[in-house]
């Protein structure tokens, strides 16, 4: 028995450290936003200032920023259109791959396996040339219409889910006199709705997260999104770490918010994708 | 019934040709126009361009500086690598008999799904040579003297940089084993407990092969990831000093766009593109036949 309590101990104590860890960085960072220019030299980086020195001052400032809105605007669009087309394009497309034989299907399902093969970043410097021709640089459909195209974990996610589906569903539908088209968007749609919650969930937090495709195609001032707004702050605040700090926490905030409530389908989401084949 | 064939004719082919032609438009066939820019001088605006046949080839491998950024990726695999026991620990800890599991994961994982930049932009402050919190912590210890200028002297930025990648994606992979873990039916652990199995034995016969198609997937990942670090050094360090914490992908890109020189750069993505592809097709043969063999004993 003490021997038990004796290894639930160093269990609690490893997994404390490992907090510790995840933690200090951001805590640290929320110190830094709470001070005075003078406090980021007088306070040591590990401790928040004097109770009376705390200032929100940091806060106010990028609050005030114009482009924050902006941001948060750009960000809101883009994510709310790119993941209604991955949820339609990736809910039908798992469905006619899982439930269908057709001429082509082989090729069909090595193009998107290849897609997903296919390095990210690098992409870009022939992607650029097209974006470019469509007349979309500088203008919110280079990030959408990338993300609707070239991100593909959605089906995945889809076509486990879909496969736990009996087969018998669709043929007694069909039986009744249902057509294909009715058949996916009244039976099987519905029935993906836990897929998609993770898939909306999973997706909003990339895209909020992205930076190089925004940063890429979306140069102009105005088409900010939430983190090239965070780029442009931190090039204006050369060396005032406490204004950037705050800056940082905020930029921060969404995901983790999302992250806190929905948790579960993150996590049922991020274990689908892997265990693919 | 020949209807009903075509009707299905019909649905498979509307539902399919808008995303089908997407990912061609905007994925494929970029990949493949990199492959045909590659032997070309283009310089990303001119009409024009010529071929140049493999120029970009012999360029590609005589220059250092790609070199030392493929060398820096190398960095980032074999830190991201050996920790990969570790973080196959921390699974077997989060899912065994634990209080607090449930807070604990969620913990863990939180640094997988926050902003990468503001992430990059802290670590930062956090290394930062003046009042950086690191150097404080380290005084704290009575460890001042091994204070260094973390972010720009070549011989260590790499594995802060590393460090980082760690700090962000670590929770990921941990949380990869604990699906895997948590997918081994309970009765079969339970059997082998009845059975007198030692903790040890647990972990050696049921569940490393539980796990070993996962730790196939994370190593994929993992080469596949350090192959294409790219944000990380970019916000922190520029890929600075110098070319000291330049990835490959960092180079890549900043050849296409900030050289303007588009030709040698696609010559650089298709490397990227074949070791990709080379590294999936040996892993699928060799560690995915060593994996499954294991597995049968």
């Amino acid at each position: 028995m003490k021997k038990r309590t004796m290894v639930q101990c160093v269990k609690q104590l490893i997994c404390i450290g490992m907090v510790i860890l995840v933690l200090l960085p951001i805590l640290l960072t929320l110190f830094a936003a709470f001070k005075t220019k003078g406090d980021m030299v007088k306070t040591s980086p590990l401790l928040l200032p004097p109770f009376d020195r705390i200032t929100f001052a940091n806060f106010e400032k990028v609050l005030k920023d114009k482009y924050l809105l902006v941001g948060f605007k750009n960000t809101g669009i883009i994510l709310v259109v790119s993941i209604f087309f991955n949820v339609i394009f990736g809910t039908i497309t798992a469905f006619i791959i899982e439930r269908f034989q057709f001429r082509f299907k082989k090729v069909i399902v090595s193009l998107f396996f290849a897609g997903m093969l296919i390095p990210t970043f690098v992409t870009e410097i022939a992607r650029f040339k097209i974006i470019n021709g469509l007349m979309l640089y500088n203008s919110l459909g280079a990030p959408i219409i990338i993300y609707v195209a070239s991100d593909l974990m959605q089906l995945y996610i889809y076509r486990q889910f879909i496969s736990t589906l009996p087969v018998s569903l669709d043929e007694s539908a069909l039986l009744d006199g249902c057509d294909y088209f009715s058949l996916f968007v009244r039976i099987i749609f519905p029935l993906l709705a836990p897929a998609t919650a993770t898939v909306i969930i999973i997706k909003a937090i990339n895209i909020i997260n992205d930076m190089y495709v925004p940063y890429l195609y979306m140069p102009k001032n105005s088409l900010r999104t939430l983190t090239t707004f965070l780029m442009n702050f931190a090039n204006a605040q050369q060396g005032s770490w406490q204004k950037l700090a705050a800056g940082i926490i905020i930029i921060m905030l969404p995901t983790i918010i999302i992250y806190v409530f929905f948790q579960r389908y993150i996590l049922a989401g991020v274990a689908a994708g892997a265990v693919k084949e | 019934m020949s209807s009903l064939a075509k009707k299905r004719q019909q649905f498979i082919i509307i539902s399919l040709i808008i995303p089908t032609l997407l990912l061609i438009g905007f994925v494929v066939f970029p990949a493949i126009d990199l492959v045909r820019m590659s032997f070309t001088n283009w310089d990303g605006y001119s009409e024009s361009s010529d071929f140049i046949g493999f120029g970009n080839y012999f360029s590609m491998f005589q220059n250092k500086d790609l070199w030392q950024s493929l060398k820096n990726n190398a960095v980032y695999f074999f830190i991201h690598l050996c920790m990969i026991p570790v973080e196959l620990g921390f699974a077997v800890l989060l899912v065994s008999k634990l209080k607090g599991a449930k807070f604990y994961k969620t913990m863990v994982f939180m640094p997988y799904i926050i902003n990468g930049v503001a992430i990059a932009y802290a670590f930062s402050y956090f290394f930062s040579p003046i009042n950086g919190a690191f150097d404080a912590i380290l005084e704290l210890l009575h460890l001042g003297m091994l204070k260094q200028n973390w972010l720009s002297d070549p011989k260590i930025v790499n594995f802060v940089l590393a460090f980082v990648s760690l700090w962000r994606f670590s929770g990921y992979h941990i949380v990869l084993f604990m699906a895997a873990l948590q997918s081994l039916p309970q009765d079969v652990q339970e059997a082998a407990r009845v059975d007198g199995a030692n903790a040890w034995q647990m972990f050696r016969y049921i569940q490393i092969p539980a796990i070993m198609l996962m730790v196939d997937f994370i190593l994929f990942d993992n080469i596949r990831g350090a192959l294409q670090v790219f944000d990380i050094p970019f916000v922190i360090t520029g890929g600075g000093p110098g070319y000291a914490s330049s990835t490959f992908t960092l180079y890549t890109i900043k050849t296409a766009f900030t050289f303007s020189n588009f030709g040698l750069a696609s010559t650089m993505a298709v490397a990227i593109m074949v070791m990709i592809v080379l590294i999936y097709l040996v892993q699928n043969k060799l560690i995915h036949g060593i994996v499954l063999k294991g597995e049968k004993d």
